[in-house]
């Protein structure tokens, strides 16, 4: 009699601690790799933002200064960092919305239209995605410069073409249409999953009520996408917030700084040794791209 | 486990930090002075073995591995594993992969840019009697060497001298210049009869720019650092030599966009500029710019650096070799650095690769004393100044080449731009500690 209610309980405890154990054992491998290449670095960094840590001191790195905020200071105060902020925030401004445009008109399209080329179709406009974003940029260089293939074009029609690239005013536009030429793809594949998530049912009643594509467009697609419209905008903000690749590549920040983002600001104080700085300048940008993502989930979630 | 809440993960986040800030300064800054004295133990001669994991930036050790052959066939047992990094990225690899511990045995360094890595917790010292530090130029052997310990071995040396187009300045009946008042009037005398540019400039901005306007700082009388390691860069000769700079641009004598690195040569060789700047390797590569053999004997000629005020200055540059601290294989690695130093093997390297010597014997070999066009680098050579030997050069030297592009651009005047080199390297410091 009594031996009922210990059997009761022992039992569902085994099981439980049976399955704990289990999800402990598929969380293990992520749990490792994100320790050892995220967390760890990530409180270095934090570290090593507040001390003087440079490149002289790259055997001994546990023997620094602490200076405290000094690092922030310093950034705050420096005109280029400063600048790297306007510039970063601009990719973000320019490229997030340019890209979720680009990508939603063609996942439109394709999810109407052209039904039967949609394979190919979708293939070529994903194909920017997983090319060689090195051997691209090398290709972009050569078509910007200033005998490039965009100003032979020009040429044609009798136009006498800018020096893309040593231009401040325009290497930023260029680095930032590169940009959106290599995002636009993933855009476009999630809103055609997302598209595509869409019954038609839906569409059919709406045009029975007479319905026109546009107002189908406005209070069917659009409400019936919040959810991907949030992901894709999260996904491309951070990925715009910490643009490296782009400018790297084409103009190494320059010219004269005009398209150095905060992720190349870093960069290159790592390079010129000053690794406490350079550390500060990443926890700068981390703080930023938590920021940015939490507003937006917040503003976009509670439409959803 | 519980589950971690968000607050939770935060405290936890926030522990470690504090954690891990207390852990570094706990620990005190060392005394490096301390360390650095001593030097290695001889080197003897028997045969390298083991393996020798080697870092170069590309360029000149591009050929190393044909350059290295016959002491490999010499020492059958060492494998040496060479690793080739681009320039732009090489020292901020090589800090990296210290840093962390896994830089390789050997490495090259620049002897214009390696004073940050003077240091015994970085390289090991020189092994005594190893090689003669006379036998090389004076400022490139003293580049390595800090605190009385000498840390780096000498490659190759370069320095800068006028690189022009004797067809055309020939056409155009000029001589080469003399003096900075000359330069403009001879770049547009070249334009005159067909070059579209009188001067190919670098305009990478960068550190090389940088040292392009420290030679023009001591051609115009200034000097970049005082004897009590002040940095003195905001000077009227600074300013000079950014004025002279950017005279190249905008008298429209130069390009800012136009050639970049690699174009450099092409452009030189089918008259789209008809001047470089630059250094001695050019010589033997333009025959193979221009595909054809004797196309540099009869289009090109050479000229030291036209005179500031204060003469014609260049700086000592090249490359040198150091063995890391945490290198595994010391002996083997040493060994190989005594090679590649040897006048002989300087010698191949400059046939491979037209490298000129840092060992001042090579140069007596027939393959550079025969060579015309190299007349002027060694004149040049001779009246030669070391950049910095401070920690933080490179950086301010890299500054200085981003100012020069707003100088030559007309966003900034030269004295606003001096002005901000200065304020810069001083809030850098030189490193001393």
């Amino acid at each position: 009699m009594t031996s009922t209610p210990v059997v009761g309980t022992r039992r569902p405890t085994r099981r439980r601690a049976h399955r704990t154990a289990v999800a402990w054992l598929f969380l293990t491998p992520f749990a490792l790799v994100f320790l050892l290449y995220t967390a760890v670095p990530t409180v270095a960094a934090l570290g090593f933002s507040l001390t003087d840590l440079r490149g002289t001191d790259l055997r001994h790195p546990l023997a620094v200064d602490f200076t405290g905020l000094d690092n922030f200071v310093r950034l705050l105060q420096d005109e280029s960092f400063l600048r790297d902020i306007l510039n970063t925030a601009l990719f973000v401004a320019v490229g997030v919305p340019l890209t979720m445009v680009i990508g939603f008109a063609l996942a439109v399209v394709l999810n109407s239209g052209i039904r039967r080329l949609r394979g190919t179709f979708r293939m070529l406009f994903f194909a920017p995605v997983v090319t060689n974003v090195v051997a691209v940029a090398l290709i972009w260089q050569y078509a910007f410069n200033a005998n490039g293939t965009v100003n032979k074009v020009l040429g044609v029609v009798g136009l006498a073409g800018p020096n893309w690239l040593d231009d401040p005013n325009l290497a930023m536009p260029v680095v930032i249409l590169l940009g959106v030429w290599r995002n636009f793809g993933i855009a476009m594949v999630l809103f055609l999953a997302g598209l595509q998530a869409i019954p038609d049912d839906v569409y059919e009643a709406a045009s029975l009520d007479g319905a026109g594509r546009w107002r189908q467009l406005r209070h069917i697609t659009l409400p019936l996408l919040l959810p991907t419209t949030l992901m894709v905008s999260v996904l491309l903000t951070v990925f715009y917030l910490q643009v490296f690749d782009e400018p790297y590549l084409l103009t190494n920040g320059g010219p004269l700084g005009s398209t150095e983002s905060v992720a190349l600001y870093t960069y290159h104080q790592f390079g010129a040794g000053e690794f406490g700085m350079s550390s500060a300048a990443s926890f700068v940008m981390l703080v930023l791209v938590a920021l940015v993502s939490l507003v937006q989930f917040r503003l976009l979630r509670s439409r959803v | 486990m519980p589950n971690l809440s968000r607050r939770g993960a935060l405290k936890l986040t926030a522990g470690l930090a504090v954690l891990g800030t207390l852990g570094l300064t706990g620990c005190g800054r060392e005394d490096d002075t301390a360390v650095a004295k001593a030097s290695a133990d001889p080197i003897d001669d028997s045969p390298a073995t083991g393996t020798v994991n080697v870092w170069a930036a590309q360029g000149d050790a591009d050929v190393l591995e044909q350059v290295i052959k016959p002491f490999k066939t010499a020492n059958p047992d060492v494998t040496v594993k060479l690793t080739l990094i681009p320039n732009a990225d090489y020292y901020t690899k090589l800090q990296s992969a210290i840093a962390a511990g896994k830089g390789p045995d050997v490495a090259q360094f620049f002897p214009e840019s390696q004073a940050q890595f003077l240091d015994a917790s970085i390289l090991q010292p020189v092994p005594d009697g190893l090689v003669a530090p006379d036998s090389f130029f004076k400022s490139l052997w003293a580049a390595g060497v800090a605190d009385d310990v000498a840390y780096t071995v000498p490659w190759y040396a370069y320095t800068y001298a006028l690189v022009y187009r004797s067809d055309l300045a020939k056409k155009a009946g000029v001589e080469a210049p003399a003096t900075w008042d000359e330069v403009v009037p001879f770049f547009k005398a070249l334009q005159g009869v067909g070059a579209r540019r009188g001067l190919g400039a670098d305009n990478g901005w960068d550190i090389f720019n940088g040292q392009d306007v420290a030679m023009y700082a001591w051609q115009a009388g200034g000097s970049l650092l005082t004897a009590d390691g002040k940095w003195t860069l905001d000077t009227p000769a600074m300013v000079d030599a950014l004025k002279y700079n950017a005279s190249f641009f905008t008298s429209g004598a130069a390009d800012t966009a136009t050639p970049t690195f690699l174009d450099a040569q092409p452009y030189f060789v089918s008259g789209k500029t008809a001047t470089m700047i630059t250094g001695p390797w050019v010589v033997g590569q333009l025959d193979t710019a221009a595909k054809k053999d004797g196309w540099t004997a009869s289009h090109v000629a050479t000229a030291p650096l036209p005179a500031g005020s204060s003469g014609s200055v260049s700086f000592s540059a090249g490359g040198s070799w150091g063995v890391l601290a945490g290198g595994g294989n010391a002996d083997a690695s040493w060994k190989l650095v005594r090679y590649v130093s040897q006048p002989s093997t300087q010698v191949a390297q400059y046939k491979a690769y037209s490298s000129l010597p840092a060992v001042i014997s090579a140069w007596d070999d027939p393959a550079i004393k025969d060579q015309p066009l190299l007349a002027a680098f060694l004149t040049q050579l001779k009246n030669t100044r070391t950049f910095p030997q401070v920690s933080t050069w490179q950086q301010v030297a890299t500054r200085m080449g981003k100012e020069m592009e707003a100088v030559a651009k007309g966003t900034a005047t030269a004295e606003k731009a001096a002005a901000n080199i200065q304020s810069y390297a001083e809030s850098l410091g030189t490193g001393a500690k």
